[in-house]
């Protein structure tokens, strides 16, 4: 029975307490910045984007989460890229972070809904399934999306590749570029097959 | 389709990307990677077209306002297996729910079936269709989804609930050659003493008045008054200006609820009752006896809607070409125009015996809102306004002012028999 609460509560939880995580991540690392100009700056830009994001909750204003969630990722790309220097696992691991923030925040919108409405046993088994399931391919994307590019990171600083080379940075970008390009396409493209 | 995360992760990758470029800085190129490998693990499991079939049973397809009528809904998946599918039965938005659930997401596989049980309540009257079903597949990472709908609509008629008049004396004062239980005034079969007369042959024995007989040394019969029925036709002021309040809170409807209540208490009467609705339309049931004409009056309120903007004149027309001319009219309005008043006295000088049911407006605006001081004022206005306008209505006609917070009852039992003899 105490499940029937804590599944809700906890992933209501869920996507606060990672945002909170990042902004905190954030405001750690732009206040060990010495120059008070940028400090400044790139508070005021964290200020916004957490501004954002819980107004967006307050007032129902879905409109402006993305601007809050760009603001504080933007924040902390340009405070690392800029100043700091770009560490790459803490780098990715954030980045992660913030991409599964916004995955938890659906989930939880999806799931905790059905959870506090009295389930009968077998509508929540079933339910549970389901939400195992998409926990499980969130945390196998989460994982890969760190772990990849740390073996892409490794691959280039043993030499494999020559990856400080102005050629290998525009055709990898060229690649990516297909790659989104052919991922955005494929549904209509198998829709046209069909 | 594409979710806005899966073009939001694309921006991202590609700004990361330029970045990365712009600064030369191949780490700030790898970090254009991590959405990217989002997007193509959504990819490699992209969302199935669901193809359903659902079955949905209610408990009743007839309630009343107020009550619980369980639904089941049976999901059965005739496509190819479903990661994620999130299924809403669609309700109107009157309805509540007031157990379990008419929304699930869940894993469906091939001939897999979902079934959905909840119970569903309606403040409010009205003739009400539930459905279709709506249906997501889903990408389990939010990336893409896939919609069907599936055309399976159940039709609730929700009645509106009746105010219980039993004990109230609500009867026309005119009669007409029918057996009844009114009293006509007139000599006839009935059971009220009336006089006595002389023995005629003819004469029922038991009618025989023995103490009188033996006292004058004739026989001497009773007479008695007789019981006759009448037609009460029942006008419903539905107009869009009628409106005031909330969906469940408004003249409107508890002037449907008072209606049916005094159409019933009035056929059961064995008195025959006509219904006019002034809404979109200006529709009315002529008058007729018995349970069938009760169903008849309960099927042509359950569809009011406030709406329209019918002059009373219009009514008097369909009266006057319609109705018996002897008939009680039972007006139920809020009074919210002095045009009302009008059409009563206009009503009444054509022979029409007139009486009004008035939801309070000004009881239940005060209800919903702040009630703070200063409105005090602006009540005390409105109401002096209300009681002029009653005050002249009734001196053509007898006027109920009614707080549809309570009773319809009790405003009737205290002004006795309504409307009043003459």
């Amino acid at each position: 029975m105490a499940s029937t609460h804590l599944i809700p509560s906890a992933l209501r939880a869920a996507p606060v307490v990672t945002l909170a995580l990042l902004v905190g991540w954030a405001i750690l690392d732009v206040s060990t910045i010495g120059d008070a100009r940028w400090t400044a700056g790139l508070s005021a830009v964290l200020g916004i984007g957490a501004a954002a994001v819980i107004l967006s909750v307050v007032l129902r204003w879905r409109g402006i989460r993305p601007v809050g969630l760009i603001a504080i990722g933007a924040a902390y790309v340009v405070a690392h890229a800029f100043v700091l220097g770009v560490q790459l696992v803490p780098a990715l691991v954030f980045l992660s972070v913030l991409i599964s923030q916004v995955e938890l925040r659906i989930l939880a919108e999806r799931f905790a809904p059905l959870y506090e409405a009295g389930l009968r046993p077998e509508e929540r088994r079933r339910i549970d399934g389901a939400l195992g399931r998409a926990v499980l391919r969130l945390s196998i994307a989460a994982a890969l999306s760190v772990v990849v590019p740390i073996l892409a990171a490794n691959l280039a600083v043993a030499g494999i590749v020559p990856a400080t080379t102005i050629p290998t940075a525009i055709g990898l970008a060229g690649a990516l570029v297909a790659v989104v390009a052919l991922l955005a396409l494929m549904p209509s493209l198998s829709r046209k097959s069909v | 389709m594409r979710t806005p995360l899966s073009s939001g992760l694309a921006a991202a990758s590609l700004g990361l990307l330029v970045a990365g470029l712009a600064f030369r800085s191949w780490q700030v190129i790898l970090l254009a990677l991590p959405p990217v490998i989002v997007l193509a693990l959504g990819s490699l499991f992209p969302p199935a077209r669901p193809r359903l079939v659902a079955v949905r049973t209610l408990s009743r397809d007839r309630a009343e306002a107020g009550q619980d009528v369980d639904v089941k809904l049976v999901v059965r998946n005739d496509g190819p297996s479903l990661d994620l599918v999130e299924i809403v039965d669609v309700l109107p938005r009157e309805f509540a729910i007031v157990h379990g659930t008419n929304h699930a997401v869940v894993s469906l596989e091939r001939g897999g079936t979902m079934p959905l049980s909840y119970t569903v309540r309606s403040p409010v009257k009205g003739d009400f269709r539930i459905g279709p079903v709506r249906v997501r597949s889903l990408d389990p990472l939010a990336l893409g989804a896939e919609d069907a709908v599936l055309l399976t609509d159940a039709r609730l008629v929700v009645a509106p609930t009746m105010e219980d008049l039993r004990r109230t004396k609500l009867q026309p004062r005119r009669t007409r050659p029918w057996f009844g239980q009114v009293s006509s005034r007139e000599l006839g079969e009935g059971t009220d003493f009336w006089g006595v007369r002389e023995y005629t042959a003819g004469d029922e024995v038991r009618r025989i008045n023995w103490k009188a007989s033996a006292r004058l040394d004739r026989l001497f019969t009773n007479e008695y008054e007789g019981e006759r029925s009448g037609d009460v036709v029942i006008v419903v002021d539905a107009r869009r200006e009628s409106f005031i309040g909330t969906e469940t809170d408004n003249p409107i409807e508890h002037g449907v609820r008072a209606a049916l209540g005094i159409a019933e208490h009035v056929l059961a009467s064995k008195n025959r009752v006509g219904l006019i609705v002034q809404r979109e339309v200006l529709d009315w049931v002529p008058p007729a006896f018995g349970r069938k004409q009760l169903y008849r009056i309960l099927d042509h309120l359950t569809h009011v809607r406030p709406g329209g903007e019918w002059p009373f004149a219009h009514v008097a027309w369909v009266l006057t070409r319609f109705f018996p001319r002897d008939c009680l009219i039972v007006l139920i309005s809020p009074l919210q125009d002095r045009a009302a008043l009008n059409a009563v006295i206009a009503m009444e000088a054509r022979g029409y015996d007139v009486a009004i049911v008035s939801p309070s407006p000004l009881a239940i605006e005060w209800r919903l809102g702040e009630q703070r001081p200063d409105d005090q004022t602006a009540l005390r206005i409105l109401r002096m306004e209300r009681d002029n306008l009653i005050s002249q209505l009734r001196r053509v006609a007898q006027v109920v002012d009614w707080d549809p917070a309570t009773p319809l009852a009790l405003a009737l039992r205290r002004i006795g028999t309504w409307p009043r003899p003459t």
